[in-house]
């Protein structure tokens, strides 16, 4: 990333800070303690029986008591033979076996060895009810996990679904959709061994305004699977070509498909610069901006997450977000109900206001600070951690009179009272933001002024408090505060360090000068 | 060394040697102990020993070397040696887990201590198996094992707690949750269904209990860094049995003593810790039980003792209400008045009572008490939580609450009219409630800065506050009388200034008080009214009002450091500073006995400082004396030279550390008292002054060079005659100050009175010398601060000396030396000199080499002139320029170097701002207007010409407006 900022790092308060640490990309924990979380878009999905029939009539010949049980020893038997009938029933029951609602015996039907021979039946266009079986079947086991997948695509799998693609029954190239979408959600190894077989130009041409919307909604989800994942991120020639398709589906009216769209597009700005740049230029980032603020949560989430990530690139791009108009919609995010949203949109503002002082201003001008500091008061902790992000980057870049508006705003009761988080890091970045502040009013000659005030607030109290705190550099960075603004005339030790001496007698030698 | 008996032996009879009395055989059993702790099989010796040895003080010996031994050498250090070998690594970790289980708990302890020791370090990558290790113990049924892993599983993930998220910490923590999750959620289940089973075996639930209260800690380091998937699926039992748990009670588990907390109470305490994490962090999943949590924590309230024992499960869960009752979406649960109500009467009137503890400390430990009262060091006790409560719950039911507590403070007032003798408390804490309930934000400058507009404070103080204070009795209830005091004190800004006059005698009054807190009391809260400003800035009390008081205010605050426990009571000396302050010239009279009682103060003290407080107060007391007296009579200056000069050379000799920089400071003020030619024994004083011992104490520095500089103001001519040989002792301290980077403006202040006062041919043969040094700085290591000194400092001389004395001792030095200076650090540079003072030198400076140094106009440094007079202009003109390189961010530059020493320790010490250029020149820029047109005068048409051909078109136009304002033409 190129330094940015370039015009702060002249003014004072910047000085010696990495501006790049300013930008935050949405924190990309490897490890989670937490639940898997709801609202992110599933990474790879199991096509169950009742679903599916109501979603797609066309299988309605697939009526559940046809199947017949089979032993494991009996479907090993079957579809190792060449009786196509015994492999059409063998593989059905595989494939019901696998689609039932609970616990898939998929590592068991994976070591029957006998996955390379499914693989093999989707390459027989002569017996479409056989096809659509085998496909069925390996886009549930797909659907489990890495190890799942792996069996899946060693069994050569991604060549034979990127031809069914094109195969004449809709229903059978919808399903070669998913198992691809199941490969590709994996992760980035798989995902570029689908774009090595050449997967866009069929896949592609799938989508034509006769779609059916439930093909529509596969198509979809399988493209953002293809946009999905870093290191690397998915090739940028193909990136060009999905892009035109995306914008197109983010116009649709079907909220999943938009969603869909939304999330990919999601992954194609949570990336470098570069990519991000690749998105706007396409020009979509008014519409996304527009679904920002659509009442329905799927759609809302990946439409922030998107533009939450286009902030996180150069001050340019920021700004094609705030000209998209991103932060009139922001207010009503800061305030929505849900507290992912809240989050979310704290940590959109966070990086807007990680930018220059003209970028901050439309902050204030667009109304921010009230929203801003209800957060800091009642938002849920995790938006309020986000929230002191905000002000930390607000008083690191903003001018003075900035800052004073901030404060004007009432955010200081908020962020004070927060210094009791139980969270190291955001003790700390408080306890930073203050050293800003009282950076800021000593410009100003107003130290003094905000000594009382975060006294009156009980901030003072929190911060002496902190000098016991465990972690060093909490309680190092709240001795540091009460050292420099807080000793009032008690005042003792300047304590300068002694530097190195040994110059007692008073005489030098001459040495050449140049300066 | 072998793993064999000779060698246990050995080991036995030098280990029973360290613990021998006799030095002389302790310390070299300790030595031996080190000089092998190196050797291979050492820690396994000492393992053999701590379990087989035949005697239990042997083992426990052993045990504890052991521990010290793990923490000095354990941790590997880069780039040095390993201190412990691989194999002895491996056997301590293969065995100490399954030790430290079957040792008793004292050498337990120890080994427990030693596994988290290296836990730190190898856990997990190292240690792979410790864990799976412990968690197996879970199921031996032994709870003084499963307590011994709780421990060391404790001690080893309580960093969660405080440790920053990163992806390595995370991965160790998901790692202990894959592996200790299930296990510890089953122990926890199965140790409260051992609980009921075994709730009539007070010893077997007190093991029980003792797990519960590990569990529960692990819990809350467990989730704190954020809410485990694991934990979140397990809420239900965990939350379910947690408050079930709060609920309990059992006779057997109560505990007779008052102080300590018993099991029950630790537990439930780090229950309400849990459930006030959860409701912080994890609002969004723990919302469909914090209801029932806030009804637990309340009933636990309500049925709670006054018992010391319980303050701090009391406070943790007031606390959780008070966090919880201020969240908009929980303000239903508190609303009901009913709800209200019983709160206010349940919980916080109760917890506002002045227990006998707290009596106690009143009485025996009054340090403390004040500490805690008046400082706000009471975070953790009953009254505080109490009180934050009814700030929380005011948010949103001010008025209610107000209502609810006005009814009690009524009633309350009434029962100690009743019997005020025996019923003083309920009096106590009906003016903790008004307090804590009007006091809506708090500073210890101002007191309360916003008061609840709903409780009328002054009618309140009339009618029960000022009474107390009336009464003839200054011993009586003096609880209530520190109680009124400080009602006085905080709310100062908001009862009116007449009623503050009333007080004021009435305070002074209680400056006799026998108790420590009433007279602490009192002498603080008039040190605070004096500090109160009025209008246009000056006191709200005025000198003349203090009139009457003076003469008993002075000796009953000079009487009550007699006071048993009060002789160096920091409060009553700031009283004392302040009163001066404030009096001004009305305590002159006093001033014979106020300083023979400073003067004993000061030498009673100065045997043993231990109030670093008090004693600055004192010094600050005895230069306000100084200063007032010698304001009206500068003679006096003598007859206070008489009185301290004893003291001061006693603590010189004694090298009393603490009070040398206050001594030199003193010593400064009067010396610069002096009118007239520096007295004797000063100058007897002067090369003990400059001692190198002196210099290496940083405290000393500032104050120092401060007071050498009153010798070079005041004597410079008596050094120069009398202590010439002196001269290069003070310019080797000047040296020293320059060598360092934090120094290096004290140098410059002191350098700068050298060239200002002393004569020009004493100073003359180092005249090269130190400049040479200062350039050798400036080439090394120049830091911003060093320019900004430097360029002040050469400009000083150059109006000391004249502009053509500058260029010449430079162009000496090496040739075309002064044009690189201007070129490369005055031209550039001098934008960023700060101050008024500073600036002014300069530009006088520079107007003098523009004006008065020939070689400026007829050398190659002509080319340099234009330059030079459009950075000057650029000083006048220009926003001072403050950029910092970047790598300079980092070194200290907090104390910015102004003219002037900006070391300001005491106070009323502090000298006025000096100017050297001051009777000069009064307005630089008239001052360069007419030595341009001096200098136009001598050389006509040369300036002109100058001015037109380079200088910008800005910086000409500020140029003709000096010129017009000086009323002055150039030819």
């Amino acid at each position: 990333m190129p330094v940015k900022h370039t015009e702060h790092m002249t003014k004072f308060k910047n000085k010696g800070k990495d501006a790049t640490a300013l930008r935050r990309q949405r924190v990309e924990m490897s490890i989670q303690l937490r639940k898997a979380r709801k609202d992110e878009q599933i990474l790879k999905r199991r096509n169950i029986s009742m679903h599916l029939k109501e979603e797609n009539p066309s299988l309605g010949q697939d009526r559940p008591e046809e199947i017949v049980q089979l032993s494991l020893e009996e479907i090993v038997a079957a579809v190792n033979g060449n009786n196509t009938k015994l492999q059409l029933l063998a593989t059905q029951a595989i494939r019901s076996m696998l689609s039932r609602h609970k616990e898939p015996p998929i590592n068991q039907i994976i070591e029957l060895g006998i996955i390379p021979r499914v693989v093999e039946f989707l390459g027989r266009a002569d017996n479409a009810p056989l096809q659509f079986e085998a496909a069925w079947a390996l886009t549930n086991i797909a659907s489990g996990t890495s190890e799942h997948t792996r069996a899946v695509v060693e069994g050569g799998a991604i060549p034979a679904f990127i031809s069914l693609l094109s195969s004449p029954h809709m229903h059978i190239s919808e399903q070669a959709v998913w198992a691809l979408g199941n490969v590709a959600g994996d992760g980035p190894l798989y995902r570029d061994a689908v774009f090595a077989h050449d997967v866009i130009p069929p896949l592609l041409a799938l989508v034509s305004p006769a779609t059916p919307v439930g093909f529509l909604r596969n198509i979809t989800w399988t493209l953002s699977n293809l946009c999905r994942n870093k290191n690397p991120c998915p090739p940028l020639d193909a990136v060009q070509k999905i892009l035109p398709i995306l914008i197109c589906l983010l116009q649709h009216e079907d909220k999943e498909i938009i969603s869909d769209s939304c999330w990919a597009v999601s992954y194609l700005t949570d990336g470098c610069n570069d990519r991000i740049q690749v998105v706007v230029d396409t020009g979509i980032l008014p519409r996304l901006v527009e679904l920002m603020d659509n009442p329905e949560l799927i759609v809302m989430t990946p439409a922030l997450r998107a533009i939450g990530n286009v902030v996180t690139g150069t001050d340019q791009q920021t700004q094609a977000a705030i000209d998209a108009g991103v932060l009139a919609v922001l207010p009503r995010l800061l305030r929505h109900m849900k507290p992912t949203i809240q989050k979310e949109a704290a940590w959109t503002l966070s990086n807007i206001a990680a930018g220059p002082c003209q970028q901050i201003q439309q902050i204030i001008t667009c109304g921010l600070l009230p929203p801003l500091v209800e957060v800091l008061d009642k938002g849920d902790f995790k938006a309020q951690k986000e929230a002191v992000w905000v002000v930390a980057n607000f008083t690191t870049g903003g001018t003075v009179d900035q800052v004073v508006e901030l404060i004007r705003a009432g955010v200081l009761k908020p962020l004070l009272n927060l210094l009791s988080a139980k969270d190291s890091k955001t003790i700390l970045i408080i306890l930073d933001t203050i050293s800003n502040l009282f950076m800021a009013a000593e410009t100003m000659g107003e130290a003094e002024k905000l000594c009382l005030l975060v006294e009156e607030l009980d901030g003072l109290e929190k911060i002496e408090d902190l000098q016991n705190h465990e972690n060093n550099m909490v309680y190092r960075a709240a001795l540091n505060i009460l050292e420099k603004y807080f000793s009032g005339e008690e005042t003792t030790d300047l304590e300068p360090q002694t530097g190195p001496d040994g110059l007692y007698d008073f005489s030098v030698e001459k040495e050449d000068f140049d300066f | 060394m072998e793993l064999s008996d000779a060698n246990l032996q050995t080991l036995t009879e030098y280990l029973k040697k360290t613990l021998d009395p006799d030095p002389a055989i302790r310390r070299p059993a300790e030595k031996f102990l080190e000089s092998v702790e190196g050797s291979q099989n050492y820690p396994l010796l000492l393992l053999t020993l701590l379990e087989k040895s035949q005697e239990n003080v042997i083992k426990v010996c052993a045990s504890v070397t052991f521990k010290n031994y793990i923490k000095r050498n354990w941790r590997i250090v880069e780039d040095e040696p390993n201190k412990i070998c691989e194999s002895d690594r491996i056997a301590i970790k293969a065995n100490i887990v399954p030790l430290m289980l079957s040792s008793p708990e004292q050498i337990q302890k120890q080994l427990s201590d030693a596994i988290s020791i290296i836990g730190r370090e190898d856990f997990p990558q190292k240690w792979p198996d410790l864990l799976t290790e412990m968690v197996n113990r879970f199921q031996s049924g032994d709870f003084h094992v499963i307590n011994g892993v709780l421990r060391t599983a404790h001690s080893l993930f309580k960093r969660y707690r405080h440790e920053f998220k990163s992806n390595e910490l995370w991965t160790e923590i998901k790692l202990v949750l894959d592996a200790f999750a299930l296990p510890l959620t089953n122990l926890f289940k199965a140790t409260i269904e051992l609980c009921s089973t075994h709730a009539n075996d007070a010893s077997a639930l007190k093991v029980l209990f003792s797990s519960l209260i590990l569990i529960a800690k692990l819990f809350y380091s467990l989730n704190f860094q954020d809410l485990p998937e694991f934990f979140e699926d397990n809420m239900e039992t965990w939350m379910t049995n947690f408050h079930s748990l709060l609920t309990l009670d059992n006779k057997l588990l109560q505990t007779d003593d008052e102080e300590e907390a018993g099991l029950l109470e630790l537990l439930k305490s780090q229950i309400c810790d849990n459930a006030a994490l959860y409701a912080q962090k994890y609002d969004e999943e723990f919302q469909p039980y914090l209801p029932r949590f806030v009804t637990a924590i309340w009933n636990l309230l309500v049925t709670t003792g006054q018992e010391v024992k319980y303050d701090l499960l009391v406070s943790n869960a007031i606390q959780f209400l008070a966090s919880v009752c201020e969240r908009p979406h929980y303000k239903h649960l508190f609303e009901d008045q009913n709800t209200l109500t019983s709160i206010c009467e349940k919980v916080i009137v109760p917890n506002m009572e002045f227990r006998a503890a707290d009596e106690e400390a009143f009485e025996d430990n009054s340090e403390e008490y004040i500490r805690r009262d008046l400082e706000g060091s009471d975070i953790d006790t009953r009254r505080r939580a109490a009180c934050d409560l009814v700030r929380g719950l005011c948010k949103f039911f001010e008025g209610p609450v107000t209502g609810i507590f006005s009814g009690y403070v009524n009633s309350m007032l009434q029962e100690y009219a009743k019997n005020p003798s025996v019923n003083w408390k309920h009096k106590d804490a009906a003016i903790y409630l008004v307090t804590s309930l009007a006091s809506k934000a708090q500073t210890q400058k101002h007191g309360i800065t916003q008061a609840n507009e709903l409780v009328n404070l002054t009618e309140f103080f009339v009618n029960h506050i000022q009474p107390d204070l009336k009464s003839a009795t200054v011993n009586e209830f003096p609880v209530l009388k520190a109680d009124g005091i400080k009602y006085i004190m905080i709310f100062r800004n908001q009862v009116p200034k007449e009623q503050l006059l009333v007080s004021i005698p009435l305070l002074i009054n209680h400056l006799q008080a026998e108790s420590i807190v009433v007279h602490t009391y009192a002498a603080h809260a008039l040190e605070r009214l004096f500090t109160m400003r009025g209008t246009n800035n000056a006191t709200l009390i005025t000198a003349a009002e203090m009139a009457p008081f003076v003469e008993v205010l002075l000796t009953n605050l000079f009487k009550a450091l007699t006071l048993p426990g009060s002789s160096e009571n920091e409060y009553i000396m700031k009283a004392i500073m302040r009163s001066f302050s404030l009096l001004q010239e009305s305590i002159i009279p006093y001033i014979p006995s106020v300083i023979t009682q400073l003067t004993q103060k000061l030498l009673a003290v100065s045997k043993n400082p231990s109030k670093p407080h008090f004693n600055h107060y004192m010094f600050e007391s005895i230069c306000l004396s100084i200063r007032i007296t010698c304001k009206a009579n500068p003679e006096a200056v003598g007859s206070f030279e008489e009185a301290l000069f004893l003291v001061f050379t006693e603590i010189l000799q004694n090298d009393v550390q603490e009070f040398i920089p206050y001594v030199f400071q003193v010593m400064s003020l009067l010396l610069e008292m002096h009118k007239n030619e520096i007295p004797s024994s000063y100058m007897a004083l002067f090369p003990h002054l400059l001692q190198p011992v002196l210099w290496e104490r940083t405290g000393n520095i500032p104050p120092l060079v401060r007071l050498l500089q009153a010798y070079l103001e005041r004597g410079a001519s008596t050094i120069a005659s009398a202590a010439a040989d002196k001269i290069p002792g003070l310019l080797g301290v000047f040296q020293k100050l320059i060598a360092s980077k934090a120094n290096d403006h004290q140098g410059f202040y002191l350098l700068n009175s050298i060239i200002e006062h002393m004569p020009p041919e004493s100073v003359d043969q180092y005249r090269k010398q130190i400049f040479i040094l200062l350039f050798q700085r400036l080439q090394n290591s120049k830091t911003t601060k060093f320019i900004k000194s430097f360029l002040v400092f050469i400009n000083l001389y150059c109006v000391r000396y004249g502009a053509l004395a500058l260029q010449e001792i430079f162009d000496s030095i090496q040739p075309k030396m002064f044009g690189m200076v201007l070129e490369k650090i005055i031209i550039p540079e001098i934008q960023k000199v700060s101050g008024q003072v500073e600036k002014k030198i300069c530009a006088v400076g520079i107007t003098k080499i523009l004006t008065e140094c020939p070689p400026m106009m007829d050398t190659e440094y002509t080319k340099l002139w234009t330059p030079l007079l459009q950075a000057l202009i650029g000083l006048f003109e220009l926003p001072e320029d403050d950029t910092i390189p970047d790598e300079e961010h980092f070194i200290d530059i907090e104390d910015t170097p102004g003219y002037q020493t900006a070391f300001s320790q005491l106070a009323f010490a502090g000298k006025k701002e000096h100017d050297p250029v001051g009777q000069m020149v009064n307005n630089p820029r008239i001052h360069l207007a007419q030595s341009l047109h001096k200098l136009s005068t001598a050389c006509p048409g040369r300036v002109l010409s100058m001015l037109s051909t380079s200088l910008n078109a800005e910086a000409l136009q500020y140029l003709q407006g000096y010129l017009q304002a000086a009323s002055v033409s150039l030819l």
